[in-house]
């Protein structure tokens, strides 16, 4: 392979709060409503967007992702949003993005989030049934949904994305149906929609384990999962990416940085960034982040870790990879291993590869039994 | 020493009932050890036999004791293992012992192996001398204990040693009791070399160390010996005893106990219970009780990577180095590849087997489910031992089918009786007696077939008594039987190695126990599996492992990648403990299933 260096492509910052941790939550967060910590560590980040030094996209895109940004006190937020524009890390986006939970806004934050630049919102919703919300530890309620969206409509939101979840406990094909109808009722530009992982660690996981709550059966988060396609579909919202739909044009930026294996900056406690070779960790603990912001653990990858990597990232977009794209960025060609690698997946009819587009991509099956596919490349 | 002041005993016990903290207690008490070098049950050297707190190989240690008279005595501790798969071993080594201790634990009681081995000793004319054990425990009942051992095993008990190998109390007195009614050895320095080899142990230094009781003559470093069963002539290059470390010394004489190596490159030629002699003035009669063990329990044992075949080879002759009653030939199977068809003393000693295999050769392994050796005899006349369920014959040509049969000794509460009689009569057993052991015990007696010990007969004794039935048994002989082959078929296709040979009568019944077991075991995959169980052509069940839907991680952003890239290399690494058998992939414990089916 050939060593060079790449820019980044995207600035992920994050912001370990939450007012409460939902029960199936295994990223890093904690729960605090404490303002001067969070002060604090707002300045921590500052600290470490002023002291990092990387050779960025001027179009690189903005992510504020958590835990719950949308509950940072808006000084903090301003900061964080200046020093990036200082540093040179927020220039002029191609996306700007928040992550807000429903249960944290109102108007006076979303314009300010406006007036900051953000273009894009996106809500942690999961649910439009209260008690599917209730069960897994959300802090809002449908209603509270509906005003968020409302309000960030109103301040002038175009782009809002909703996350949803499907295979909850205590859903249902018809509950679940009602979730989606509502979405599409928004007429909202994007939506994340992911299967419930039991996470190990998670208070979920426990549960589930001690039989407190009992998760819908395989067969029935299959059904859901059929049924939505077409539903979505219909809808005018095309899959590109395997838990991700948007109306044509609105795809995530930012998530398209990820999944094109493209390099990204990542601030805050533990946060993570890579530049294409390597791939860097902020401590997770706020405590720990705050004494020294520029402590990183760092994940050298080897070849094989790349090209595993680059292969199972991209083929997750619908659009799928074309393999020289690895020669132009890496000197190898892996035309001829990958498909080696992959004929049973082929005959399988999980994958397909147009050798005149040099495209390689999931099938329709292959979308829901990835995992088959890539583990492959691992 | 004087032949008057040697004592070579033995501990017999049921498992669990202290044999190990009791021996390790005499040893430290003896001074044989320091403190410092005395790691708990130091005699259970393999690491399996400590976490399984069971003995495998025999031991051997000798010790001086300076008793209460003043005089100082040689304790030679012969250490057995406790279960019944090495009861040819127990036998051997307490045949070189003129006495033994019987341990039983203060609140349990006589247990069924208890009875076996007090058997044996007896068989063997040792003097026993009843411990009871455990007497620190609140539940201890000595006395009660005490009337049983009178009762059941009819041997006085009055003066029974009260202990407990925990605490240390009484052990002095099992000294004692040592020096004073295990009766010293009798045997003549002067005649030629008459000595029983108890255990073998196979050193890469030495060659095969063997574990020997003199009873006539001596035995020092130089001589020509003779092994009288097998014939085989060696020159003895070092003789010693176990303090429980190797010292080697000058000789060793009759009545005394220790080891002698003579360049011996495996344990089958130097088998235990054979008989060791002077190759150049021979005893006239070798001693009693000398025979080959014989395997009683066969199962296939195969690399799940076709590649580590050789190792699996290699690993097998190591542990046969060691293991005389360990046989292998090679075999294949269609699903499975190749590999090698074992066979074992009982189901302990394969399940031993096998995790040494696994822990000590790092290899990975599939094992299909153990059987018995069937005794098929053809209609024309021919009879033939079948060791593999795939080489069952067509019914066509089998004239009838003999199976092994054990007697079984079963000891339950009383009230149990009922439910263990009604297991035992479905697993085909056949009523023999019944004793009431006290008011509250029962023992059982009952002739079982080997197969349906090894099914699942004591795992379901256990269950259904909460653990207080004991069992031991030992094999009776052939008997004339029903039994049919069932075939396992997965997408169509029969798989030789989940075949089964069952009772006709329960065919059907295994049979869907089986498929049900197989579709919870083999994990859904791209596509619909059926799996049937067929008695020749005839399919008599079905079920169907459902077709895979989902199998992708939901989310995967920035900081998620490391971790869904690591979790996609634990799953290839658990793929590979997978074996592909056509166009399906079975979990290793999917050819143990039948083994479970009713869990």
């Amino acid at each position: 392979m050939i060593k060079k260096s790449f820019k980044v492509h995207g600035v992920y910052v994050h912001v370990p709060f939450c007012k409460r941790k939902c029960l199936y939550c295994d990223f890093f967060s904690c729960a605090s409503d404490n303002t001067e910590l969070m002060l604090q560590y707002a300045d921590a980040v500052c600290c470490q967007i002023e002291q990092t030094q990387a050779e960025v996209t001027d179009y690189a895109t903005i992510y504020f992702g958590g835990g719950t940004p949308s509950i940072l006190p808006v000084d903090g937020l301003i900061r964080i949003v200046e020093k990036l524009k200082q540093c040179g890390f927020w220039q002029m986006p191609k996306e700007a993005t928040i992550e807000c939970n429903p249960g944290t806004v109102d108007l006076d934050k979303l314009q300010v989030y406006r007036q900051l630049g953000f273009d894009r919102i996106s809500f942690g919703v999961q649910s439009f049934n209260n008690n599917e919300l209730q069960i897994i530890g959300r802090i809002h309620n449908a209603d509270d949904a509906l005003t968020a969206v409302a309000l960030a409509k109103a301040v002038g939101f175009k782009r809002i994305n909703v996350d949803l979840i499907y295979g909850l406990p205590l859903q249902n094909l018809n509950s679940f149906q009602y979730s989606l109808q509502q979405f599409c009722s928004l007429n909202l530009s994007h939506l994340s929609l992911y299967s419930l992982i039991l996470e190990d660690g998670t208070s979920l996981k426990t549960m589930v384990d001690n039989g407190q709550i009992k998760m819908p059966d395989e067969n029935l988060t299959a059904d859901m999962d059929d049924w939505v396609q077409k539903f979505l579909l219909q809808h005018g919202y095309k899959r590109y990416e395997i838990s991700n739909y948007a109306k044509t044009g609105e795809e995530s930026k930012h998530n398209l940085v990820y999944w094109n294996y493209l390099p990204y900056i990542g601030f805050g406690a533990g946060a993570t960034g890579f530049d294409g070779w390597t791939r860097y960790k902020g401590v997770e603990n706020i405590g720990q982040y705050i004494q020294s912001p520029l402590a990183v653990e760092k994940e050298h990858l080897t070849c094989d870790n790349i090209y595993s990597e680059f292969m199972f990232m991209n083929l997750r977009k619908v659009d799928g990879v074309r393999l020289k794209e690895y020669k132009e960025r890496y000197g190898e060609d892996i035309i001829d291993k990958t498909l080696t690698k992959i004929n049973t997946c082929i005959e399988d009819g999980l994958v397909e590869y147009d050798d005149k587009k040099d495209v390689l991509r999931l099938t329709e099956r292959g979308m829901s039994l990835g995992d088959l596919v890539f583990s492959k490349f691992v | 020493m004087e032949q008057s002041h040697i004592r070579n005993f033995s501990i017999i016990a049921h498992i669990d009932h202290g044999k190990s903290t009791l021996a390790d207690r005499l040893i430290e008490m003896t001074g044989t050890l320091s403190k410092r070098e005395m790691q708990e049950q130091i005699l259970d050297s393999m690491d399996l036999e400590k976490e399984r707190g069971i003995t495998i190989k025999a031991q051997a240690v000798r010790s001086i004791y300076k008793a209460r008279d003043g005089e100082e005595y040689m304790l030679n501790f012969i250490d057995t293992p406790g279960h019944v798969d090495f009861n040819y071993e127990v036998s051997r080594a307490l045949a070189a012992c003129e006495g033994a201790l019987l341990v039983i634990d203060a609140t349990q009681g006589i247990e069924a192996q208890t009875l076996a081995n007090v058997y044996l000793a007896l068989d063997n004319d040792l003097e026993i001398i009843p411990v009871i054990n455990k007497i620190d425990l609140p539940s201890a009942d000595p006395e009660k204990v005490k009337k049983e051992i009178e009762e059941v095993i009819g041997i006085d008990a009055s003066d029974a040693v009260l202990c407990s190998a925990k605490t240390g109390e009484g052990i002095e007195d099992v000294l004692e009791a040592i020096v004073k009614c295990v009766p010293p050895p009798k045997g003549s320095e002067n005649t030629s070399l008459k000595a029983l080899v108890f255990d073998s142990k196979f050193d890469a230094y030495k060659g095969v160390m063997l574990y020997i009781r003199l009873f006539d003559g001596v035995i020092r470093p130089g001589m020509k010996i003779r092994m009288m069963a097998t014939g085989a002539v060696f020159d003895v290059t070092e003789v010693g005893v176990f303090k429980p470390n190797i010292i080697n010394v000058n000789e060793l004489r009759a009545g005394q106990v220790g080891f002698f190596a003579a360049s011996i490159k495996t344990v089958k030629e130097a088998r235990v219970g054979d008989t060791v002699t002077d190759a150049e003035n021979p005893t006239d009669k070798p001693l009693a009780g000398y025979r080959k063990a014989t395997p009683m329990v066969f199962c296939g044992l195969y690399p799940v990577e076709n590649a580590e075949y050789d190792n699996l080879r290699d690993a097998l002759e190591k542990l046969q180095l060691n293991d005389a009653s360990l046989v292998f030939e090679p075999e294949t199977s269609v699903a499975l590849g190749f590999g090698f068809r074992c066979g074992f003393l009982g189901l302990l000693h394969m399940d031993v087997i096998k995790e040494r295999l696994g822990r000590e050769y790092n290899l990975n392994l599939i094992t299909t489910a153990p059987n018995v050796v069937y005794e098929v005899f053809y209609t024309n006349g021919d009879v033939n031992l079948i060791e593999n369920p795939c080489l069952f014959p067509d019914p066509n040509v089998i004239d009838h089918v003999e199976e092994p049969f054990v007697n079984a000794t079963i000891i339950v509460p009383k009230d149990y009786v009922g439910p263990v009689m009604e297991l035992s009569q479905e697993k085909r057993g056949i009523y023999d007696n019944m004793t009431y052991l006290d008011e509250n015990r029962v023992m059982l007696h009952y002739s079982l077939p080997l197969a349906e010990i090894i099914y699942d007969y004591f795992d379901r004794l256990k269950s259904m008594t909460k653990g207080y039935a004991s069992l031991d048994y030992e094999l009776s002989g052939y008997k004339d039987t029903n039994l049919v082959k069932v075939d396992i078929l997965l997408n169509g296709e029969q798989v030789d190695a989940l075949c089964a040979i069952v009772h006709k009568e329960s065919a059907q019944r295994r049979g869907r126990a089986l498929v049900e077991r197989l579709r919870s075991l083999i994990p859904r995959q791209q596509f619909q599996i059926p799996v049937q169980a067929a008695i020749g052509s005839k399919i008599i069940a079905r079920e169907d492992v459902a077709a895979l839907r989902k199998d992708v991680l939901a989310k995967c952003y920035g900081g998620d990648i490391s971790r869904k890239r690591k979790l996609l290399e634990k799953q290839k690494e658990g793929k590979k403990r997978m074996k592909q058998v056509g166009t399906v992939e079975l979990p290793q414990e999917a050819f143990m299933a039948i083994l479970q089916m009713d869990k």
